[in-house]
């Protein structure tokens, strides 16, 4: 499938976040301080409505437009999920965004989200790096 | 045109992962598009889409803030500079900070708000639901830190 498609599918999902307000780093502090609960909202309604139309898509038992097989698996459980978890958590508070919502943030002219963007590629990076580190001293050690 | 009501927008975004995935027969997610990021030098594998998804979503913010009046290169602090009083230089720490936790604990949990939280959820996970109480645990005591670290809530 041609990169534009993915593009034009991204553009979409930001435009979506960008008018659920979940951009909007006001109401990613309200929901934390529960002054604003308007983004659990979003949140709750938005994981029911997926999980429908995920049900519907296994029971109509379709392939995806290309022909492919759709491939909807459950991320693999391990014990870094709950501290990598936390991690993030703390890093959303302080920054009130998340990888998603700090690009579309980009694209509303909110220069401000260059910096969070720029972390978040530092720390994508030195966690890979760090995990192939690991994952070449067990290689070796095998 | 106004932003919509929490209902309105859960619905989209959250109807928006099956189409995804009927068009693509991917899941969505976000994190992983930096994790493509990073890895640029390297011959493109099964995953570049991802790095092409991650580069739209700011043609979507931008589109969502013309469609609301709300596009504003002029205003160069974000709402959590202002509430808790974190400006200039300090202010692009925080953010930059912020973000690499993110980026760090998106990469440990193996996904984010969108990738656990949403899809996760919704394929019924384990580690998504562990993930996603993670995030609120450091969510909320990131906040209430930054709010005792300001004197209050204000």
């Amino acid at each position: 499938m041609k990169p534009l498609v993915f593009v034009v599918s991204g553009a979409v999902f930001g435009f979506l976040l960008s008018m659920g307000r979940a951009t909007d780093a006001a109401a990613i502090v309200g929901m934390f301080r529960l002054s604003d609960l308007h983004l659990f909202g979003v949140i709750g309604v938005a994981i029911a409505t997926a999980a429908v139309g995920i049900a519907l898509l296994r029971r109509a038992n379709v392939r995806a437009a290309d022909g492919s097989t759709i491939k909807l698996e459950p991320k693999p459980y391990h014990s870094a999920v709950l501290v990598g978890g936390i991690v993030f958590g703390l890093g959303w508070g302080l920054s009130a965004a998340c990888p998603g919502t700090a690009l579309a943030q980009l694209g509303e002219g909110k220069l401000y989200a260059l910096a969070t963007i720029a972390g978040i590629l530092g720390g994508t990076w030195a966690r890979t790096r760090l995990a192939q580190r690991a994952g070449a001293v067990s290689a070796a050690k095998s | 045109m106004q932003t919509w009501p929490f209902w309105l927008a859960g619905i989209a975004i959250g109807g928006f992962v099956p189409l995804f995935a009927l068009l693509s027969g991917k899941a969505l997610g976000v994190s992983s598009g930096y994790a493509e990021a990073c890895s640029l030098g390297k011959p493109a594998g099964n995953e570049r889409w991802k790095l092409w998804f991650a580069l739209g979503l700011p043609l979507g913010g931008l589109a969502g803030a013309l469609a609301t009046g709300g596009f504003d290169v002029a205003a160069s602090s974000s709402a959590i500079a202002e509430q808790f009083h974190v400006h200039g230089t300090a202010q692009y720490l925080l953010l930059a900070v912020g973000g690499a936790l993110v980026g760090y604990g998106a990469r440990m949990a193996g996904g984010c708000t969108s990738g656990h939280s949403i899809v996760g959820i919704a394929l019924g996970a384990k580690s998504s639901v562990v993930a996603t109480i993670g995030f609120m645990i450091g969510g909320f005591a990131a906040t209430w830190l930054l709010i005792a670290l300001a004197g209050g809530v204000a």
